[in-house]
């Protein structure tokens, strides 16, 4: 089968004014491949030549890849350039063959005269270009975060690490860990990960080697090492003789593997980590006799070499918090604040993951409600569970979803709605709830009871308490700020919006009757809810009271009304 | 059901008055004799004749929130300094009912809170300096010490006014005085962060420069377009009657006078939009409406009914 018409290929080519065309195109194979030279730019003292392979798929991209390749080998350490020489251009998306062909090679033209001619730098950090493999047909996947310690320059020692989950990655079986701890050789220091206690309370199973380089081991600053003899100036001796030892008091089967991780500096002092796996008695070390001045073998004394072996990469990620909300968060008022949700059914717990996915590191929660296997169609709770405490699922979801957050029960959580309505008189309790509410810095009261609200709204409270609830079919949103939340929300219910409290659901077998709704109709007005409330944090907006309607019948709009 | 806005806001204006709370005002005037005599007889030949000021003297007060300002004009040579002056008021009263009240320096005051038969009285003590040696009969003008951030001044200077200007301004205006009343209870109701005398005097502002007419509503909706329309301008000011030279519209920056604004704005367009909206920021105090109740004490008995959510059910 013909991918492309070859002839019209060649003769858009021959147009392109900065080139010598020095082989035509022709078919090799699936893909069409010719020879290229690249001249008269200014700058370019000698011509560049490059061979030109096109993919069938070409002019469509195959994922984010071109389907067109320039390749010289030679290039390898200027930027952007991939370990097989192929240039590494985007352009637009183009189905129009013509126009995708002058933009590739104008995107050609560009990479010369920015990083070959000029030798340009990027203001981004990029990776160091890593070929993961899986080890004996098994992908290993390790994350770190950060800590709070400054590796020297050759300091080496254990690594503790905590199995988070198996799965499937490229079809294949993986094994993911994360690093709990890293303790140095020489001053036994154990150095925290900074994860959540959530994860930092799981029981280390495996065990690892670092070594902290410093330098990037690879080639042109940008391949990684492929063989361990190339690691020879980066590696202290001390590191071979204690991965000997280790070796020899082993007392595991020697087939046991384990990795051994290189720490290098990135952007900013940075840390990042790389890791290989190596087999217990496939260490990629040899002894080798000391000499003594005059050249001859001191009797018994060896040291330990690397030896000419393939480094087996495995798979690192960067996952401190910086990486894992770098796409976007909500703003460091919210991020940072010490949050209670008051009540975790639908929005309630809408709210909870959404503060958690938008990078929020401290949650505590108060629910005295179980989840019944009807409340997960819209709420953030799951089948799989089964009946379950609201909050002990709600728990372990959101920490499912962040190694950065904390989240706990509030005191007395299942006792304190009832606990604060029967002692909401007592100036002493008063006092009690005012000081324990105020140690927050907010507080979302999703529990819509009116009770509860009026209780709160009695109290002095210096914190910022946001009460969220919605109308029968999730029509209205009501959002209210502390101090104006009581009066304001039975206003907004009684006579303000359309609360249609006869069209209820009335599940078999319930004596109490619930609203109608979607959880797709509750996360709309939950999310723009939570987005206007970011807003005003981020802003410094004052915390006025609104709501959200939906205001025609087809759902074309969603209105907003400040107070 | 739509509501009558200003049949709301009589409603509103009629559930705050004083009278409502006559036996707890009686308290408090019986409070705040016993605290000027004490004062008279503690500073004797140092001060003039101390004046009722406040709310309750330009009655603009309302019964959800008030307290009894007294001030004391002392004579120029009395002290070194305003500051002085300021510390032995504060250090007299805060020996003299330490173990009955909580004494606090407040920003031009000294404020008492007595807890008498489980209410709370509420005194502020406003110490204050003749301008000119022996004139304070004549022109009534005095320093005030300012003990903290007040506005643009910076922390513990002065300020200079004059208490019988700000009463007389305010002297027979009964219009000005219902909307600056209304306009109190939305600041206490709704915690807006605006002084009472900045809401007088741009109240009184808005009476001079506009034609302010028709029912309660029409009257409070022009005042409030006023602001709304002026309280950000650059040129706009308000001019505290005791010294022409304090601007009170500073009291608020920039981001502050927006805020006001669009606040405003708001509440007109919501009200209008949705009449029942004006229960939201004029409440009725329910503490003082019990002519609406059934004989069981319910306001609308339709509300209830067995085993169904009433409409003031949140859900979520």
């Amino acid at each position: 089968m013909d991918f492309h018409n070859i002839e019209e290929i060649n003769k858009i080519v021959s147009t392109i004014p900065f080139i010598d065309v020095l082989e035509d195109f022709k078919q090799a194979g699936i893909f069409l491949e010719a020879r290229i030279s690249v001249k008269n730019l200014k700058g370019l003292n000698e011509n560049l030549n490059f061979d030109i392979q096109i993919f069938p798929q070409y002019p469509l991209k195959s994922h984010d890849s071109e389907a067109l390749k320039f390749i010289n080998r030679d290039l390898i350490s200027y930027n952007h350039v991939m370990g097989d020489g192929s240039i590494c251009i985007h352009t637009l998306h183009s189905p129009k063959l013509k126009q995708k062909l002058l933009a590739d090679f104008e995107s050609l033209k560009a990479w010369i005269e920015k990083y070959y001619i000029n030798k340009n730098n990027d203001s981004h950090y990029e990776h160091i270009i890593i070929n993961e493999q899986p080890f004996d047909d098994i992908y290993y996947s390790y994350q770190f975060t950060k800590v709070d310690y400054s590796f020297k320059k050759g300091e080496f020692g254990k690594v503790d690490l905590i199995p988070l989950s198996n799965g499937v990655y490229k079809k294949k079986t993986i094994c993911n860990f994360l690093i709990k701890s890293f303790q140095s050789v020489k001053n036994s220091i154990k150095i925290n990960s900074k994860w959540s206690d959530y994860y930092m309370n799981f029981e280390v199973k495996n065990l690892g080697f670092f070594i902290f380089l410093e330098d990037v081991p690879a080639s042109h600053n940008r391949f990684a090492f492929s063989n361990w003899s190339e690691l020879e100036n980066y590696i202290p001796t001390d590191f071979l003789q204690f991965l000997h030892d280790f070796k020899k008091r082993n007392k595991k089967p020697k087939n046991t593997f384990l990795p051994i991780f290189f720490g290098y500096k990135t952007v900013k002092n940075e840390i990042h980590w790389i890791s290989t796996l190596v087999k217990i008695n496939e260490m990629p070390i040899a002894g080798s006799p000391i000499l003594d001045s005059n050249g001859i073998k001191l009797k018994g004394q060896w040291k330990s070499e690397l030896i000419d072996q393939k480094i087996n990469w495995t798979i690192t990620r960067n996952s401190s918090y910086k990486y894992l909300f770098g796409r976007g968060t909500f703003c460091d008022k919210i991020t940072n604040a010490k949050i209670l949700i008051i009540g975790v059914g639908a929005i309630g717990s809408m709210v909870a993951k959404t503060l958690v996915k938008c990078g929020a590191k401290n949650i505590n929660i108060v629910e005295y409600d179980v989840k019944e296997p009807e409340n997960v169609c819209r709420s953030e709770y799951s089948f799989s569970s089964g009946l379950y405490d609201k909050t002990f699922e709600l728990i372990k979801t959101l920490h499912e979803n962040s190694p950065f957050v904390n989240v706990k029960f509030h005191n007395n959580d299942e006792y304190f709605e009832s606990f604060i309505k029967a002692l909401h008189k007592d100036k002493e309790s008063q006092k009690n709830y005012e000081e324990s509410l105020n140690q927050f810095d907010i507080i979302f009261n999703c529990s819509t009871d009116n009770d509860l609200i009026f209780v709160l709204d009695q109290l002095k409270l210096s914190t910022d308490l946001i009460n969220l609830s919605i109308t029968n079919h999730a029509k209205d949103l009501v959002c209210a700020f502390y101090p104006n939340i009581y009066k304001y929300v039975q206003n907004q219910f009684i006579n303000i919006l359309d609360n249609d409290v006869e069209d209820l659901y009335n599940p078999t077998g319930c004596w109490s009757p619930t609203f109608k709704a979607s959880y797709n109709d509750i996360n709309l007005l939950t999310q723009y809810a939570l987005k206007e409330i970011n807003r005003k944090y981020d802003e410094n907006k004052p915390k006025e009271n609104f709501t959200l309607s939906i205001n025609s019948e087809n759902n074309s709009n969603i209105k907003f009304t400040q107070y | 059901m739509a509501t009558d806005k200003s049949q709301h806001l009589q409603q509103v204006l009629e559930t705050h008055k004083m009278l409502h709370i006559e036996k707890l005002l009686d308290k408090y005037k019986k409070t705040r004799t016993k605290v000027k005599e004490a004062l008279e007889e503690n500073f004797k030949d140092k001060i003039y004749n101390p004046i009722n000021s406040g709310s309750y003297a330009k009655h603009t007060a309302i019964n959800i929130k008030f307290d009894l300002d007294i001030v004391f004009p002392f004579k120029k040579d009395s002290f070194k300094t305003l500051e002085e002056l300021f510390d032995e008021v504060y250090n007299f009263l805060y020996e003299k009912y330490k173990n009955e009240a909580v004494v606090k320096k407040q920003k031009v005051s000294i404020g008492i809170v007595f807890n008498t038969d489980g209410d709370e009285i509420n005194i502020d003590v406003v110490p204050g300096r003749e301008l000119n040696q022996e004139q304070y009969n004549n022109d009534y003008n005095l320093n005030l010490f300012v003990n903290s951030l007040y506005g643009l001044l910076a922390e513990k200077t002065y300020i200079q006014t004059n208490i019988q200007a700000q009463i007389d301004l305010i002297k027979g205006k009964s219009d000005e005085r219902n909307i600056i009343r209304l306009l109190k209870i939305w600041k206490k109701t709704n915690a807006a962060p605006y002084k009472s005398f900045f809401l007088e005097l741009i109240t009184i502002k808005a009476f001079d420069k506009e034609d302010i007419s028709g029912n309660l509503w029409e009257k409070l909706k022009s005042v409030m377009e006023y602001i709304r329309d002026n309280v950000n301008k650059d040129s706009f000011t308000l001019k505290d009657p005791g010294n022409s030279n304090n601007n009170v519209v500073d009291t608020l920056d920039n981001a502050e006078k927006n805020n006001l604004s669009n606040k405003m704005s708001n509440m007109i367009d919501n009200i209008e939009n949705y009449s029942d909206n004006i229960k939201t920021y004029f409440p009725v105090n329910d503490q003082f409406e019990d002519k609406n109740m059934d004989r069981y004490g319910l306001k609308d008995s339709g509300i209830i009914a067995p085993s169904i959510p009433n409409k003031s059910q949140q859900f979520g």
